[in-house]
């Protein structure tokens, strides 16, 4: 083969080896796993077909692993969204002032998340955290929060939605900022209220923003795992226990191998689907100019 | 162009060159008398830090200054579950320590899947080690189907810590609680309303295992076919637990820092008494002695009997060592369970002298004599049981610490229901 043919492949060769090892293979070897039933460490790894589909699918404990992290999914996006949109069009201006809040509500997202964590199971500690403490102030009684089953997803909810909002709003006031300001004048010539504007100009021209953001969010909540790790360990009574957390729980708590490779694949083909319904629906159902 | 296709070879060639440079590299690594020093390396992992983790980084130095054939390096790795689970994964990528720790109840776990060396003909080949010298109330861990896998090393039985000042204040006795009902009584007269609770007790399969025991049940069935908890023992003291955290007289924090939480509690006041392992025995009496109280021990508090599980880590070697490496982690495990380093070890942590000899030697004597509450753990250990070592049982204490949560949380739960429907969780996984 001459060297012009072969140069493409040489050229693309790092890159595919990279992709290769680092993805391709472990997705292989993690399917491949699935159908096996294995401890990390035996020379046997022993085949036993769907069954580790089959009682992952009639595992309780899995089926209520995956209503949390729906739920903490759906909530954290979809509060995260609300609250930077709303903070994205009160800082979509010019100013000091401005330019500091969204300086401040970003810097959480600058940090390590291992450290929010500490931080916040400090602050969210029954009797000497900081927000019973200032709870308190308003006669409210200590609320349990990461130990009571009721409040604890609720409450690494709040971390996540904290961690996120100063990036989603960034992101929101780049997208603000790239709308032309004629549709806007052109509204004002029209006499058009405020409401109907956002509502019929705004949200619009930010919807590939907005789609962006849901998709990643989605994505990126599924995957949740340093607070769980940190904070919950998963409890109480198995309250907080997420698709990821229960991989490692699993794989490395319970030398389950099979098994924790079977959540994976599911996890796998969740957020295969989010992906797909990202790549079809972008650019049709998303305005775009 | 010519440039760049210059320069695509050399990138090939380089790659090629480092990968071969590697692989040289580890094979010259994993034989290692390293050349400058003439010492075979050993990796060792341990857990815990504090106290405990002073104690594996001074005697790990006082070994490596004591001989110069073996060169011991000390790493930690956490608590417990981390340990376990990077060796776990050090093992499958070829790179694990060779000597580590395996918390009791994960003896099983490691041995049978051949993550672990069985160390019988090593003892055997040994004269310098005498077995029946190790205190036979530990040993129970030490045997995987009928062969030795570790070595006791930093171990302890879970002891009742008191604040004596609260008990005098209270006008009782501060010598402690002996069985259940005046255990109970000491937790209602030591509550006050708002200020102060009896116990604080985190949800913990140990100290669960402890009061199954004191009723004369077992967690497991014989031959780990099955569970027992279940059974009457444990409904009993479930039952008991659920009626002390009702009546709020025994305050359970719950979440990943109950453990925290409960210690603080006793720290601060907040509670009159704790259960903990001896192993905190140190840092408890420094603690009491800051916040101005005087600590006693006793005795698990007993109900039909006295029982109370063993705790702790034994010493292991990984398995799949060169015979020379072998060789030195025999030694290294060997020096470290020895009379003498049992006996530093224990004065440093509170952890129990592992061997009978220690017990007896002048040096825990004067100590016994001088702060009596080290003794406790030692006298109990005559009721020591080993804890179960079945593969699941890991998993199996998870699902029995979230059904107790649950029981204790819900009022119309009853500890019967709650732990019947543990086992049906927990049954499969034995079989």
């Amino acid at each position: 083969m001459s060297w012009i043919k072969a140069r493409p492949y040489v050229m693309i060769f790092p890159a595919i080896l990279v992709f290769t090892l680092f993805f391709l293979y472990p997705i292989g070897y993690m399917i491949f796993l699935s159908f096996h039933d294995w401890n990390f460490v035996s020379p046997v790894k022993e085949f036993v077909g769907f069954s580790n589909f089959t009682s992952l699918m009639e595992d309780a404990k899995f089926l209520q692993v995956l209503r949390n992290t729906f739920m903490y999914s759906g909530l954290t996006v979809f509060l995260t969204i609300s609250i930077s949109l709303l903070l994205a069009l009160w800082l979509n201006k010019k100013g000091a002032m401005y330019g500091m809040v969204q300086g401040a509500i970003f810097s959480p997202h600058i940090i390590s998340l291992v450290s929010i964590s500490m931080l916040w199971m400090w602050i969210m500690d029954t009797d000497y955290g900081l927000l019973n403490w200032f709870l308190g102030l308003f006669g409210i009684t200590n609320i349990p929060w990461l130990t009571d089953p009721k409040t604890s997803l609720l409450s690494l909810i709040i971390v996540a939605v904290w961690k996120g909002i100063g990036y989603y709003t960034l992101i929101f006031i780049a997208g603000l900022q790239s709308i032309p300001r004629d549709i806007y004048e052109a509204a004002a010539l029209d006499d058009t209220n405020r409401i109907r504007t956002f509502f019929k100009l705004t949200l619009p021209m930010l919807s590939p923003t907005l789609f962006f953001l849901t998709i990643i969010g989605l994505i990126g909540s599924f995957q949740v795992f340093e607070t769980i790790s940190i904070m919950t360990k998963g409890g109480p009574i198995n309250s907080t226990n997420t698709i990821v957390y229960y991989i490692y729980e699993n794989g490395f708590r319970f030398f389950k191998i099979g098994y924790a490779s079977t959540a994976g694949v599911i996890l796998l083909l969740i957020i295969g689907i989010f992906t797909v319904f990202y790549f079809k629906l972008l650019g049709r159902k998303v305005h775009y100019q | 162009m010519k440039n760049v296709s210059r320069f695509a070879w050399l990138l090939v060639v380089l790659l090629v060159l480092t990968a071969c440079g590697n692989d040289e590299d580890k094979a010259s690594k994993e034989n290692k008398v390293s050349a400058d020093s003439g010492r075979t390396e050993i990796t060792y992992w341990y857990a815990f830090g504090d106290k405990i983790g002073e104690n594996n980084e001074n005697l790990v130095k006082m070994f490596n200054d004591s001989q110069d054939e073996i060169l011991v390096k000390a790493e930690f790795q956490g608590g417990y579950g981390d340990l376990h689970s990077k060796t776990q994964a050090a093992f499958a990528a070829k790179n694990a320590p060779e000597v580590t720790l395996n918390e009791i109840a994960s003896m099983g776990v490691f041995a049978r899947s051949g993550m672990t060396q069985d160390l019988t003909p090593f003892i055997e080949k040994d004269n310098d080690i005498n077995l029946d010298d190790f205190n036979p109330g530990l040993m129970g861990n030490s045997y995987v189907d009928g062969n030795i896998y570790g070595l006791p090393y930093l171990r302890s039985t879970p002891i009742l810590y008191m604040n004596v000042s609260m008990l005098k204040d209270a006008g009782l006795d501060p010598k402690g609680p002996k069985d259940w009902k005046e255990f109970e009584e000491y937790a209602r007269a030591l509550t006050k309303e708002g200020t102060s609770v009896g116990m604080s007790m985190p949800v913990s399969i140990w100290y669960f295992e402890a009061f199954v025991g004191a009723s004369g049940g077992d967690m497991l069935a014989a031959e780990d076919k099955e569970v027992a908890f279940n059974g009457q023992a444990g409904v009993e003291a479930l039952e008991y637990w659920k009626r002390l955290s009702q009546e709020g007289i025994l305050k359970i924090p719950a979440g990943d820092e109950a453990s925290a939480q409960a210690a603080q509690d006793f720290a601060n006041g907040r509670s009159a008494m704790i259960f903990g392992s001896t192993a905190n025995l140190t840092n408890n009496l420094a603690i009491a002695e800051e916040n101005g109280f005087e600590l006693n021990t006793a005795f698990m508090p007993s109900n039909k009997v006295n029982g109370v599980p063993t705790g702790g880590a034994n010493l292991v070697m990984t398995a799949g060592l060169s015979p020379e490496k072998q060789k030195a982690a025999w030694e290294f495990i060997k020096w470290m369970t020895a009379k003498e380093q049992t006996i530093y070890a224990s004065k440093y942590t509170g952890y129990l002298p592992s061997r009978l000899s220690a017990v007896e030697s002048e040096d825990m004597q004067s100590l016994y004599k001088e702060i009596p509450q080290y003794k406790v753990a030692v006298d109990q250990l005559q009721y020591g049981k080993a804890r179960p070592m079945a593969e699941a049982y890991p998993e199996i204490s998870t699902i029995l610490a979230d059904e107790i949560t649950r029981s204790l949380l819900e009022r119309d739960l009853s500890p019967k229901e709650a732990l019947d429907q543990a086992a049906k969780l927990a049954n499969p996984l034995l079989q």
